[in-house]
């Protein structure tokens, strides 16, 4: 088997994921750097599917998008990348699939996004449709500070901060879960705890174990379906009314999620990828 | 072992390196790429991009 890995990087996950594929005695890795790949509409790599690690979320749409045109088989899709990459697409997702998620209004002006903070009631938290890492995330507390961050972003934003994304702010305790789907299982998730109500361990938040609840399960296994399935890890708030999701990432990060679950997520990643009935 | 680019300091590599990996320098704490195995070539690694994530 021909396994295509697509890539930017190689990090501590592409790491991890490489010497998972080194176990499989029948895989030959074909390893595809993005900053070198020619892509032209006709040629079909000689891989059998393509695993995408992708840092750059335009790289990873548009080279799933491309190699899925010549019949290649991808994991995630270009559609699941599509979906996951925009918060408003993905918010649609979930919507139209009955899954749970904080309130959220969408605007395309300084002034009915204004309206629609007030809408919402402070604190709101004001998100780039397009994003990860936790960047660019602002709590607006007031209506003092949402005119002058909405002012900002006007002015100095690249157009599509122009699309104002405005979440009800969800107290969650000072911490946040992340789940890992692989396939059709949430194989493990973790605590994210923070000071800072931003709880990405890219920003410092700690990980633990946390326990798959059925809950937990369930939940993630509904937001996976909803932007088409694959490997994927899913951000929960805890509730007095229940889960609700926050995003779903379709290149997901597990470094810190290994020891603290005892899941070897990677290995579960390889084994979905090359398993014959997939 | 290989160089450090920032700061000269030598850059301890394991067996199983493979080029694109990302690294730090011990010295300088520098984020590095492995632009080469063969011969070892260390660059500083790419600044984050506006849609880097996951």
């Amino acid at each position: 088997m021909r396994v295509g890995f697509l890539y930017s990087l190689i990090r501590k996950e592409e790491k991890l994921l490489i010497d998972e594929f080194g176990k499989h005695s029948d895989v030959e890795l074909v390893m595809l750097d993005d900053r070198k790949l020619i892509f032209d509409l006709q040629h079909r790599l000689d891989v059998d599917v393509v695993l995408e690690r992708c840092i750059n979320h335009s790289r990873a749409m548009h080279g799933l998008r491309i190699l899925e045109s010549t019949g290649v088989g991808c994991v995630n899709t270009a559609h699941v990348a599509s979906i996951c990459g925009d918060k408003l697409l993905t918010s649609l997702a979930l919507h139209d699939h009955g899954v749970p998620q904080p309130e959220l209004r969408v605007a395309f002006t300084e002034e009915s996004a204004l309206e629609a903070i007030e809408q919402l009631g402070y604190p709101v938290v004001l998100k780039p449709a397009v994003g990860s890492w936790g960047r660019l995330l602002s709590k607006v507390n007031d209506r003092e500070a949402a005119e002058s961050i909405l002012e900002h972003k006007t002015i100095l934003g690249s157009y599509h901060h122009s699309v104002f994304y405005m979440q009800k702010y969800i107290d969650k305790k000072g911490r946040d879960i992340r789940s890992f789907v692989v396939g059709d299982a949430c194989v493990a998730a973790i605590y994210r705890t923070s000071e800072h109500w931003i709880t990405n361990t890219a920003r410092g938040a700690k990980a633990t174990g946390c326990p798959v609840t059925d809950e937990i399960a369930e939940i993630s296994l509904q937001a996976a379906t909803a932007v088409g399935g694959g490997v994927l890890a899913v951000d929960l708030f805890e509730t007095p009314h229940g889960l609700l999701v926050n995003e779903v990432n379709y290149t997901m990060e597990f470094r810190n999620s290994i020891a603290t679950t005892g899941v070897n997520i990677p290995g579960k990643i390889v084994d979905y990828l090359v398993a014959p009935a997939r | 072992m290989a160089e450090c680019p920032v700061c000269g300091a030598e850059v301890p590599l394991s067996n199983d390196t493979v080029a694109s990996e990302l690294m730090e320098c011990p010295d300088c704490g520098t984020e590095l790429e492995v632009l080469d195995t063969d011969p070892l070539t260390l660059a500083e690694a790419p600044e984050s991009e506006e849609d880097w994530g996951e």
